[in-house]
């Protein structure tokens, strides 16, 4: 060990046995790093759960055709001459046909529904889609989790387990008022927590005739050979004439939509962190130069001793950057007992309800932390510079 | 008595100027002041209340530096070192006694005394051993747990002392080491200082109002007014 880091060690020693004598101060200065840390940690874990939750729903092995020049469900809409033009196509699209040589695919409509809940009279707008008898066939990962999938044509829906859980009105067999007309709760799926969870299923042409919305579809789902043989249906579609048409790898149609959502509630997070963290230094930097104006005649000794100037910068900088370490702990391990797995919700895909859990990441818990130590650290420079400069007659003589 | 054998006194300062500045004035203590101390001296520095005793010596234990002039300590000019060379002159070369004892509070009696000892190149256990022997010396042998908050004026001064010394230096510089202490525990610390001066060849410089003190050294010198008048004890 270095006499350098053994003067350190023994001085950051005799500063932490004297914490007691500010005890107050610098818990204060810990708590307030642990807000801080806290707070960023919430908002960190809000946008990787969101994240989460919409990375799972998409599949890169299925592509979603939109039509009218936009890139998402809601706004899109393909046209039945379109429909029928991609269906004659015989070529290879690189994609996925029966027996028969047709396309296996999935005509959707997501409909934004009100929910009624019981008691009060507030709403909650959820996502009823519509689909063909193939669509959860088309949807990696799905799983009936009871009951049984919706009958062609009839008023049935299936409910995303995440919806059954939140609101007891969808058990298997419960009659639910959807728009105009009572729909049959067939069954629950999963889908492994992804945002599908957050849907209703049900039949297109039911969906279609209880919303007036004959004729329409707005995307049509395809499952592709592998997940790089997008091209070939891109290609095709652009010979497709009438309207403008988009093939898409779902993931790729979530990612964009999660990514937008997530930057937001990082966007609306981050500066909230940084303004406290100002605060929280500026506690910090009083909280430590306190301490260095307590411990004067004490590094003013050891320095008459003959201990470096840099012995007394990294004992004032180590206790800052515990201080703050143990904010941070405090700040990570509470949210993380708040916040893990807390169900959150928010606007999603197709401007309806889509419920998520809070997800307290190992990388979220690390920059959470590090903003922590950042605050120490910053804090702590000025002060222990200040340690390190002390004249050292001065602060003798001030002991007289 | 102790005219130096090497014609080449231990201290040597040569017009040795210092004052303090006080806003726009600069106010002189020493304009041309000239010492010298022999090798294992013991010298008393007596003098009237801000004649300049503390400056003095403040600019021999190194963490003061004078104005202009030469200070040398042995082989070594002070007044031209930076403040790393100064702090690891004081780390090798200088023990020192202060009036209000200055011991950590938080550390015990044998943590403040191994201080000096963690500038040293020395194993726990050699550290602990010199810690040890020192406190004996300064009939403190068993004391090294005790925290300086419950140890008597006399005790905290002894244990001050075996801090300035378990590091083995030459010179020893004390400023009003008996100040703060009633007679007794003042007369058991001079007897030690005489002890270091004697048997152990320090060279001892102490700053005291006391002139009972001052007839434990060797010599004593009166500060007034920035020069010396010289008084050379019986002792
Ligand atoms: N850091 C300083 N800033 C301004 N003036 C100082 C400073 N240190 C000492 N002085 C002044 O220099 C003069 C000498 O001070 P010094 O402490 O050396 O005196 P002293 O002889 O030790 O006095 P005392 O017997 O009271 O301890 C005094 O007038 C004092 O006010
Ligand atoms: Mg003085």
């Amino acid at each position: 060990m270095s006499s350098t880091t053994r003067q350190t060690l023994v001085m950051l020693r005799a500063n932490l046995l004297g914490l007691p004598h500010r005890l107050a101060i610098s818990v204060s200065m810990a708590l307030s790093v642990a807000l801080v840390v806290a707070v960023l940690t919430g908002f960190l874990a809000m946008a990787k759960g969101f994240e989460q939750a919409l990375k799972g729903a998409g599949s890169p092995g299925v592509a979603v055709i939109l039509g009218g020049g936009t890139n998402q469900e809601t706004g899109s809409e393909i046209s039945p001459d379109a429909i029928r033009a991609i269906e004659a196509m015989r070529d290879d699209l690189g994609v996925v046909r029966d027996a028969a040589g047709n396309l296996v695919s999935s005509r959707e409509i997501v409909v934004p529904v009100d929910l009624r809940l019981a008691g009060d009279g507030t709403g909650r707008t959820l996502a009823l889609r519509g689909m063909d008898t193939s669509g959860p066939s088309l949807r990696d990962g799905v799983r009936l989790s009871a009951g049984r999938l919706f009958r062609q044509g009839s008023r049935e829906i299936v409910v995303g387990d995440r919806l059954a859980g939140e609101f007891p009105g969808f058990r298997v067999g419960d009659k639910v008022r959807l728009g105009v007309i009572d729909w049959t709760v067939a069954g629950h799926f999963s889908t492994g927590g992804s945002a599908f969870e957050s849907e209703i299923w049900a039949d297109l042409d039911a969906v279609r005739t209880g919303f007036d919305r004959q004729g329409q579809v707005q995307s049509l789902r395809l499952r592709l050979d592998s997940p790089t043989s997008i091209a070939p249906l891109k290609g095709a579609l652009s010979a497709v004439t009438g309207t403008p048409l988009l093939a898409i790898a779902e993931a790729d149609l979530y990612a964009a939509q999660s990514g937008r959502t997530a930057d937001l509630i990082r966007l609306f997070g981050w500066p909230i962190a940084l303004l406290m963290s100002v605060g929280a230094t500026a506690g910090a930097l009083n909280t430590m130069m306190s301490s260095v104006s307590d411990r004067t005649v004490e590094i003013a000794t050891v320095r008459t001793l003959g201990f470096g100037r840099l012995a007394a910068f990294a004992a004032t900088l180590a206790e800052a950057l515990l201080l703050s370490l143990v904010g941070a702990a405090i700040g990570i391990a509470t949210s993380w007992a708040a916040f893990n797995g807390w169900q959150a919700s928010t606007i999603g895909a197709n401007n309806a309800h889509m419920a998520f859990q809070l997800s307290v990441t190992a990388d979220v818990m690390a920059t959470a932390g590090l903003l922590g130590l950042a605050i120490g650290a910053i804090g702590g420079a000025l002060p222990a510079f200040a340690a390190a400069r002390l004249p050292l007659t001065a602060a003798l003589r001030a002991r007289r | 008595m102790t005219e130096n054998l090497n014609h080449q006194p231990y201290i040597d300062l040569k017009g040795i100027r210092k004052g303090y500045r006080i806003g726009k004035e600069s106010i002189p203590i020493f304009s041309g002041l000239d010492l010298t101390i022999a090798r294992s001296d013991f010298v008393a520095v007596m003098g009237p209340s801000g004649s300049g005793k503390s400056t003095l010596l403040n600019m021999l234990a190194g963490i003061d530096s004078p104005d202009g002039g030469q200070l040398r300590i042995g082989s070594n000019r002070l007044d031209q070192m930076g403040e790393s060379a100064r702090s690891s002159w004081r780390a090798h070369n200088m023990g020192i006694v202060f009036q209000f004892y200055n011991l950590l509070p938080m550390l015990t009696a044998a943590e403040n005394v191994e201080l000096p000892l963690l500038l040293k190149p020395l194993s726990a256990r050699q550290r602990r051993v010199r810690v040890e022997a020192v406190l004996d010396l300064v009939g403190l042998a068993g004391r090294g747990r005790q925290y300086p908050a419950l140890m008597s004026g006399g005790q905290q001064q002894r244990v001050g002392i075996a801090r300035a010394i378990v590091a083995d230096p030459a010179l020893l510089l004390c400023d009003e080491p008996t100040g703060d202490l009633d007679r007794t525990s003042a007369d058991e610390v001079l007897a030690m200082l005489a002890f270091l001066n004697r048997d152990l060849g320090k060279t001892i410089v102490m700053v005291t109002h006391d002139p009972h003190a001052a007839r434990q050294a060797r010599r004593t010198l009166h500060l007034d007014k920035g020069q010396f008048s010289e008084q050379r004890s019986a002792a």
